[in-house]
């Protein structure tokens, strides 16, 4: 079946039913499928019953993760700045008072002092940098949950496509096929056959002999 | 016992950003000898064609996944004696046990910390040295 041939079969099955609801699902369905064949993606198999309460809370994981990544790294430039900003002032501090006085800045304390600062603060940035390092993450993470967005967005087109021919209420839709449902749990509340953190991991393993 | 430094670490995952990070991570326990795969494929031909003494691997892959890997891995006379640390976002109590009674060393969820990671390396290799 073409797209071009829903707009012509709408009127005719939608005997007993209204145009407009037809005429409405050829246009939704027409975008999709315009949407998905400039991203490149194919039509595939049936849409879930359960996929789009599911996609929307894909998509609010994606969000969140993102956002929490932004903000994670955000802070630790903040923090790295700051030390940094420390070890740039010191260090003009220090030098000035080695020019005006070498033996009075090393006798002091001064200069210990700073080197002290120094590896301190540096250390609190490499603590920074691998935070952010860390933060980057989501990138797998989200990854993964968009390209099952996109699955359930294929699939829904196929499903919308076949309502329209068949001018009659879709099929019980199959079970997403396990997995498809694979991947990040993006919510893990209220069910059992997952594990929440890696704690819960570790306490599995140990019921296992690891 | 060995210390991270000691060991060339292989790295499989799909995603190159999550295949830093741990790359990374590594790197900071002191483990400058680690190398990178894609997918399981191409870690099972690197694994046959070098030496490596530790494998982190992800689950969900294209062309061979890491259940696959683990089971080649497994399987192999000259590569089982491998240790094998999944670092999946899979969070399925049912892959979890399919892992341990397929053979991995360890298994951590993503997202994770430095932290979760530098334990169940250092874990592994007591195992290891305890069973030397």
């Amino acid at each position: 079946m073409k797209m071009d041939d829903l707009s012509d079969l709408a009127p005719q099955m939608a005997a007993g039913a209204s145009p407009e609801v037809f005429h409405q699902l050829g246009m939704i369905t027409r975008q999709l499928h315009d949407t998905l064949t400039q991203l490149g993606v194919m039509p595939k198999l049936q849409i879930a019953a359960d996929g789009l309460p599911d996609a929307r809370s894909r998509l609010n994981y994606i969000a969140s993760k993102t956002s929490d990544a932004a903000n994670k790294v955000l802070n630790s430039v903040d923090s790295a700045k700051v030390d940094h900003a420390h070890i740039s002032s010191e260090t003009r501090r220090i030098a000035e008072a080695i020019v005006k006085d070498p033996v009075k800045a090393v006798a002091s304390g001064a200069v210990m002092n700073f080197v002290g600062d120094v590896e301190a603060a540096t250390a609190r940035i490499d603590q920074h940098l691998t935070d952010i390092m860390l933060a980057q993450d989501f990138h797998d993470l989200t990854g993964q949950v968009v390209a099952k967005v996109v699955s359930l967005a294929t699939e829904l087109e196929d499903s919308l496509v076949k309502l329209l021919v068949q001018a009659a209420p879709p099929e019980q839709a199959q079970k997403v096929e396990a997995a498809v449902l694979n991947g990040p749990v993006v919510n893990p509340e209220g069910r059992t056959d997952v594990v929440k953190d890696q704690a819960e991991v570790d306490d599995l393993l140990a019921s296992l002999g690891f | 016992m060995s210390t991270p430094s000691d060991l060339k670490f292989l790295i499989v995952d799909d995603f190159s950003t999550m295949r830093r990070i741990v790359r990374g991570l590594l790197k900071e326990m002191g483990c400058n000898n680690a190398e990178e795969a894609e997918d399981g494929a191409v870690a099972l031909n690197m694994l046959k064609s070098a030496k490596y003494d530790f494998v982190v691997s992800d689950i969900n892959m294209p062309n061979m996944n890491g259940f696959e890997l683990l089971g080649a891995i497994k399987k192999d006379e000259s590569l089982k004696h491998l240790p094998v640390l999944m670092v999946t976002a899979e969070a399925r109590k049912e892959d979890i046990v399919r892992a341990a009674q397929e053979g991995a060393a360890g298994y951590i969820v993503k997202p994770f910390t430095k932290a979760t990671l530098e334990e169940k390396v250092q874990k592994i290799m007591q195992k290891l040295a305890a069973t030397a």
